[in-house]
């Protein structure tokens, strides 16, 4: 099942483009390659993926990408040069809940880099290198089977290509995959084949559908990648829609131990969150989740991350939603809620931790922990359409006071907050259009 | 290698692939990409030999490169000047030229400028500055847009009570269209008013690669108000013609490469039921492939027929093999995926199955389904038996 393409830190594409160097041609280091053929076949930056979907970071600075076009998992083991320490960013005026644009018009600069239209420009994932805090995207250029898959990293502000091909490499295929011509009502089947990857503990768990009749499926599969993968299929009680479901993936998934034993945690479209302890997942076995709460119907999560809230040191989870606001929910309220009932009719909700679910204003396509106090968000431009910003947002309220008007934006406005003993000292440079 | 365009002098020309001849002086030129796999790129040629030694010399060559070679999407400024990044691409250092080479293919109609400067490194005889506009011409070869592939019924002459058409496309395709795009054109070319049904849901297959496309059923069942008031949609002896518009979108969100017409004209209805009984079956020899072959009096639904009538063994097993339909929906094949055996077979038709007009095995479209007060609708499957000796 698991394939290595690299031993020795030159992809095949690498070995091949150098044996084709001619004589003439002259050796060049530092990103340069020589060559007599002068349209050499390229694409090379991309490596091995077809596509770019899911991140997840592992040990040793492993970042692993889910590539529904290949039905693969790859694991790149980053090297040093690959990564750069983003000391001295300015993050923001953290007293004041005053955000920053680390990169503002990110669609518009991602299609310069890509040599394309904004319009073609889809940013898939995103995540944080907690060690160098450094950001790392999968995005793709164009939106048909034909995208082109890239990793694109932000170095103070600046937009990177990571150019995978000469970085150690190894990959796992995911069985099953949905026909490529499938079709849900709505969307190819194929969109959901990877939907999510996490790293826990030696292993990386994958979540997607298969083109099974239990569709919904979990993979366990350990890394350094071998040929033991265990794969259960998954179904739930869904209150909002009053029945059994087996085809409906988990769109969003996290692994955390409570009181002693790990759980697999997971979010559905429509929106379940779902309780699976991770002893259950073995190979061949069918498994019932247990809701512990209905978010709210008509949702789809976007991400689902933990952080210990600055104010009170308690660990909370988030789980980001397209149409609404995030949803807080205590972690240590995960392992005790209890199920929510199967088998009775249709429940709108909210249900179990659901209710007592606290709302915070996060409009962010993607989000991700930046450290201790600031998460990083990729958002669209409120007063602009077509316009993608990455930028910095404080926990644990989650609120960007700068774009709300309010009484204490008033000059000489009152202060409740003390906003005032903190104001002007970070620079905003980049941050709003000239009106 | 197509000459693009030239010295400092041409700076700012679009880059149209017009060809100059190669003066000596250093000029930027595209060179494009022969296939889609490979990518083109953008060269700085005939270049001074005093400043191809400098580089070479170089040991942080791709900075170098970088600050004096640039190749960017031609954009408007951002408006509060925040600055774009240029296109992520290498460099070959190759005899007297350097050529750019883009990560990502340059994409068909983006404007791109490059831009070489070497002023900068102080190389005495290189310091013009060059420029060149340009982008890639789209691919005349098109061959890959979507396009329709069949209209069923196929034969062009058809029952004045006709039902429905099927649609099929070359690629999956996208809802929302169908209602602007399809529509139903008289002998005159004109729209016929209220023919086709406009369902609330496009009807489209799990592949989205097959539109049904229905008449007003209210028009074509007798008695019912929109028939009484209307008439029937298509009338005898009239010419028609179903048109399809490019309009319509794939997958992707391309539209079809070009619009379809299907042209008919409208015979007798046929108003009773399908009679099985009447098949004429033409059965395959034993030990071999050949195809089972039943042919119908009338046409039948293509995509009924493709799932409502299969073949059973003795047993009770479904006989693995391929349909296929053709003669005007007239005929139906099924070649067997491992040779015949002698035994007794069933040819199971599902009572869903239905002819052009709707007229199912068991009743007449626009007639009662049942006779008398009894509430029973008759839903048996038929089946024909044939013997291979």
């Amino acid at each position: 099942m698991s394939e290595k393409s690299v031993a020795s830190g030159h992809s095949r594409r690498d070995v091949l483009r150098f044996a084709a160097a001619s004589a003439v041609g002259l050796a060049l280091p530092g990103g340069l390659s020589a060559t007599s053929d002068a349209a050499v076949v390229d694409g090379g930056v991309s490596g091995p993926l077809r596509s770019a979907g899911v991140l997840a970071w592992g040990p040793n600075n492993v970042l692993f990408v889910g590539d529904i076009m290949g039905a693969k998992v790859h694991a790149f083991a980053l090297q040093e040069k690959d990564l750069t320490p983003q000391r001295g960013v300015e993050l923001g005026n953290f007293h004041n809940f005053e955000g920053r644009d680390l990169v503002p018009g990110l669609d518009r600069k991602l299609s310069a880099l890509l040599g394309t239209t904004y319009d073609k420009i889809v940013v898939n994932d995103m995540v944080v290198h907690q060690p160098s805090q450094q950001i790392f995207m999968s995005v793709e250029r164009g939106r048909g089977t034909d995208a082109l898959p890239a990793i694109v990293k932000v170095n103070h502000g600046q937009l990177e290509i990571l150019e995978l091909n000469g970085i150690p490499h190894s990959q796992v295929s995911i069985p099953n995959e949905p026909d490529s011509k499938a079709m849900l009502e709505f969307d190819p089947q194929q969109m959901y084949a990877i939907t999510d990857v996490k790293y826990y503990n030696g292993e990386i768990f994958v979540t997607g559908i298969t083109n099974q009749r239990f569709a919904s499926t979990l993979h366990r599969i350990p890394y350094p990648f071998n040929s033991n993968m265990a794969t259960c299929t998954v179904e739930i009680w869904h209150p909002v829609h009053g029945e059994f479901e087996t085809r409906a993936p988990i769109i969003r998934q996290l692994i955390r131990e409570l009181n002693g034993e790990p759980y697999l945690f997971g979010v559905y479209g429509c929106t379940p969150l779902v309780r699976f302890p991770l002893s259950a997942l073995k190979n061949g076995a069918h498994i019932r989740g247990d809701v512990i709460g209905e978010l709210g119907y008509g949702a789809n999560p976007l991400d689902m991350l933990t952080f210990t809230s600055p104010a009170d040191s308690k660990e909370y989870l988030l789980v980001t939603i397209d149409t609404r606001s995030a949803s807080q929910i205590a972690v240590s309220d995960l392992a005790s809620e209890p199920p929510e009932p199967a088998g009775g009719g249709i429940d709108f909700g909210p249900g179990g931790l659901g209710r007592t679910q606290r709302a915070l204003p996060v409009k962010a396509e993607h989000m991700a922990i930046l450290n201790s106090k600031w998460a990083v968000l990729i958002w669209r431009h409120p007063r602009t359409q077509h316009r993608l910003d990455l930028s910095t947002l404080a926990m644990p309220y989650f609120f960007e006071r700068k774009d709300g008007m309010s009484e204490m934006n008033w000059p000489n406005g009152p202060d409740p907050f003390h906003y005032g003993e903190h104001r002007k000292e970070i620079d905003y440079v980049g941050r709003m259009w000239p009106v | 290698m197509l000459v693009a365009c030239g010295r400092s002098e041409v700076a700012g020309r679009r880059g149209d692939f017009a060809s100059l001849p190669v003066t000596g002086r250093p000029m930027l030129r595209v060179n494009s990409a022969h296939s889609p796999r490979r990518s083109g790129g953008v060269s700085a040629c005939c270049l001074d030999p005093e400043l191809v030694a400098f580089l070479a010399r170089s040991t942080r060559l791709g900075d170098l490169l970088k600050s004096i070679f640039r190749v960017a999407v031609a954009q408007d400024p951002s408006p509060d000047g925040d600055s774009f990044p240029d296109v992520s691409g290498r460099y070959i250092l190759f005899e007297d030229q350097v050529q750019f080479i883009p990560h990502f293919p340059f994409e068909a109609g983006v404007k791109y400028r490059a831009t070489f400067d070497p002023g900068p490194l102080g190389v005495p005889g290189a310091t013009d500055s060059l420029i060149l506009d340009f982008s890639i011409p789209a691919e005349r070869n098109a061959s890959a847009l979507t396009e329709v592939t069949h209209v069923f019924p196929s034969c062009d002459l058809l029952p004045e009570n006709l039902l429905r058409f099927h649609v099929c496309f070359s690629n999956s395709m996208r809802r929302g269209r169908a209602l602007e795009e399809i529509s139903l054109l008289d002998s005159d070319g004109q729209p016929v008013a209220d023919a086709l049904y406009r369902p609330p849901v496009e009807l489209w297959d799990r592949t989205m690669r097959h539109l049904t496309v229905l008449l007003d059923p209210g028009r074509l069942k007798r008695r019912l108000g929109p028939n009484l008031a209307l008439g029937p949609p298509l009338k005898v002896g009239q010419k028609y013609t179903l048109e399809i518009g490019s309009g319509m979108t794939d997958r992707d969100g391309r539209a079809l490469g070009k619009s379809f017409r299907k042209s008919f004209v409208v015979g007798d209805a046929v108003r009773s039921n399908i009679s099985v009984e009447n098949w004429n079956i033409l059965p395959p020899a034993t030990g071999t492939r050949q195809a089972l072959v039943l042919m119908f009096a009338n046409p039948l639904d293509w995509a009924l027929l493709l799932r409502t009538i299969t073949i059973e063994s003795a047993d009770g097993s479904v006989t693995d093999g391929r349909i296929a339909v053709d003669q005007c929906e007239r005929r139906w094949s099924f070649t067997p995926g491992s040779p015949w055996i002698a035994g007794l077979y069933h040819i199971r038709v599902r009572s869903s199955l239905e002819d052009v007009c709707g007229n199912s095995i068991t009743a007449a479209f626009d007639r009662p389904l049942r006779k008398g007060p009894n509430p029973v609708p008759e839903i048996n499957d038929h089946s024909l038996i044939f013997r291979l000796i």
